[in-house]
């Protein structure tokens, strides 16, 4: 199995923890070497961010297992980069 | 959960300023129920007559310490668990998944344990604190100055909090401290002009 190197997820998660928190606790997890997350949308009880975790050999049930204890849960897994090197995405890179 | 990890929990709750303030007025409104309330014991037991010995004081203020200890926890223990099962009921509602066991009402509970604390504490500290004098009584005070003793401690205390209040919300603190301190004097000089 390739390594994941890493993922964009979107998530969907109560106002409590708020990011900071909630970003702090997904870099503790093991083999996770950075976490970038982003508000994309606040609703009245929830709020919907983007999750971009880095590391080197990433363990996905792990991290939603981690997601799922911070009450949030993930709707969709956006990008994922795997291999030896994250290649970045051209397209986006271009535009 | 292991005494570790609760302690953990509990720490990480007592960085929430929701509720550090929560348990704030918990602690200062049971505290100022049992400084008055043993103003009240104090004064009636001694002008009632048939107390012999600063330790009885002490027994009966006791009882009065247990009680509202008791109510305290009890109240607030319920009081939170209804709120938060409401609260985790409406955002379960807006997840569309069960939040059962994470680490959001694991929150909870510990939130619910430390604001039932502070509001057992409260009273349990101010009314051991105006006992203190009739652990001396007989040995260096008569029962007389232990009960003047003890009535001026639970105003002090009361003006304490006061002062504290009035300078964590950048009031005038010295006007809080007599605000709050004003009330031990009502109680006092209602108990003495109790009828009997």
């Amino acid at each position: 199995m390739a390594k994941i190197r890493r993922v964009v997820l979107d998530v969907l998660k109560p106002h409590q923890p708020n990011i900071i928190p909630f970003t702090e606790q997904l870099t503790e997890q093991e083999a996770v070497t950075g976490v970038t997350s982003k508000l994309v949308e606040i609703e009245e009880k929830v709020r919907t961010i983007r999750v971009t975790i880095e590391g080197e050999d990433l363990d996905m049930d792990a991290i939603e297992a981690r997601i799922n204890d911070l009450g949030g849960s993930i709707h969709s897994v956006d990008e994922v980069s795997c291999g030896q090197e994250v290649i970045e995405d051209p397209w986006l890179a271009n535009g | 959960m292991n005494p570790r990890a609760r302690l953990a929990g509990i720490r990480r709750v007592l960085r929430k300023e929701d509720v550090r303030s929560l348990s704030r007025r918990y602690f200062v409104a049971n505290g100022f129920d049992g400084t008055l309330t043993s103003i009240g014991v104090v004064l009636g037991a001694y002008m009632g007559g048939g107390v012999e010995d600063g330790l009885m004081v002490i027994g009966i203020g006791l009882g009065a310490a247990i009680g509202l200890g008791t109510s305290g926890i009890w109240s607030v223990w319920e009081i939170e668990r209804a709120e938060t099962s409401r609260e985790q009921a409406s955002l379960e509602s807006a997840m569309l998944t069960s939040l059962e066991d994470t680490q959001l009402t694991r929150d909870f509970r510990n939130e619910q344990i430390v604001l039932a604390l502070a509001a057992a504490t409260g009273p349990v500290i101010s009314i051991l604190v105006t006992l203190l004098p009739f652990l001396f009584e007989g040995v260096f005070l008569s029962m007389f100055q232990a009960v003047l003793l003890s009535i001026a401690l639970g105003i002090l205390l009361l003006a304490t909090v006061g002062a504290y209040m009035g300078a964590i919300s950048k009031q005038r603190w010295y006007v809080a401290a007599i605000r709050m301190g004003l009330a031990g004097f009502v109680v006092a000089i209602i108990t003495i002009f109790l009828p009997g």
